[in-house]
């Protein structure tokens, strides 16, 4: 029963979002263990395959630490991504943690935004895609 | 002893990996690409690699190592349809291929490809006008 509910539970922890048409996020909660990162990847990679996406933002706001192991699957992935064609970009970083990066030592030579937000819009100005908000002009006073 | 075919499209080479890719058919497609670059003067070579389901460190190196001489024969390559289990290999074995450029498949692999020798034409019918 607990190996099936490990399962479960590593299957429920890697979902992976598709925001619009080519781009896909995955939202990272709680902590990465080698594990995990693999199912991580694998997921993103047949994600990748599925629909066909050109960009995957990896967002690790609900990650509490990154150390340096957690790091290096974060560059393995971005790494297989890239091999695969598609871009990634990382969000998300808590300040405490790109403290703790940097006094480790450890390069993230990648793309990286401070929130999913920015690195959406960065997404869709490398698509070429714009957003337009659609008000509904106000019908002038008749008077 | 089999041969992978390279087909000419344009200015670019196709080609199809559809066996499983041992050492000595690597060298020889290593081989045979170059002379063909050469020949036709192509501007761009598509690795397809999508029906590829193993591959080793050889074959990895093999590949940096065809865009390597492509790129010193003035070509680009691009390799496509990469599949995730071989994505993971090639990342856990170090070979993160940084002179290969990549597409999800051929048909934006070609894309790449074609955007490339617009921009080279564009280039030069500038010069040819005088520049500024």
């Amino acid at each position: 029963v607990i190996i099936r509910q490990q399962t479960e539970i590593a299957e429920l922890s890697t979902p992976v979002v598709k925001l619009c048409q080519g781009v896909l996020a995955l939202p990272l909660i709680g902590t990465l263990d080698s594990a995990r990162t693999q199912v991580v990847m694998e997921n993103l990679l047949d994600s990748i395959v599925r629909y066909e996406a050109d960009i995957a933002i990896i967002d690790i706001t609900g990650v509490p630490t990154v150390d340096t192991l957690v790091a290096q699957h974060l560059l393995k992935t971005v790494a297989a991504a890239r091999l695969m064609g598609a871009d990634c970009i990382i969000s998300g970083i808590r300040p405490q943690i790109a403290q703790t990066m940097v006094h480790l030592g450890v390069e993230l030579n990648v793309v990286s935004k401070a929130n999913l937000s920015d690195a959406f819009a960065l997404a869709l100005r490398r698509l070429g895609k714009v957003v337009v908000s659609q008000r509904r002009a106000v019908p002038a006073d008749p008077a | 002893m089999d041969r992978i075919p390279i087909l000419k499209l344009g200015e670019a080479l196709l080609v199809t990996i559809q066996v499983d890719m041992h050492d000595r058919l690597a060298m020889a497609l290593e081989q045979d690409l170059t002379t063909r670059i050469v020949e036709h003067g192509a501007k761009g070579v598509l690795i397809d690699i999508s029906a590829l389901e193993i591959v080793d460190s050889f074959i990895g190196r093999t590949l940096a190592n065809i865009a390597m001489i492509a790129k010193i024969l003035d070509a680009d390559t691009v390799v496509v349809g990469m599949r995730p289990a071989v994505a993971i290999t090639l990342v856990e074995l170090g070979l993160s291929l940084p002179g290969v450029r990549t597409a999800l498949n051929a048909e934006r692999g070609m894309a790449m490809i074609r955007n490339r020798i617009d921009d080279v034409d564009a280039i030069i019918q500038y010069e040819n006008e005088g520049g500024l």
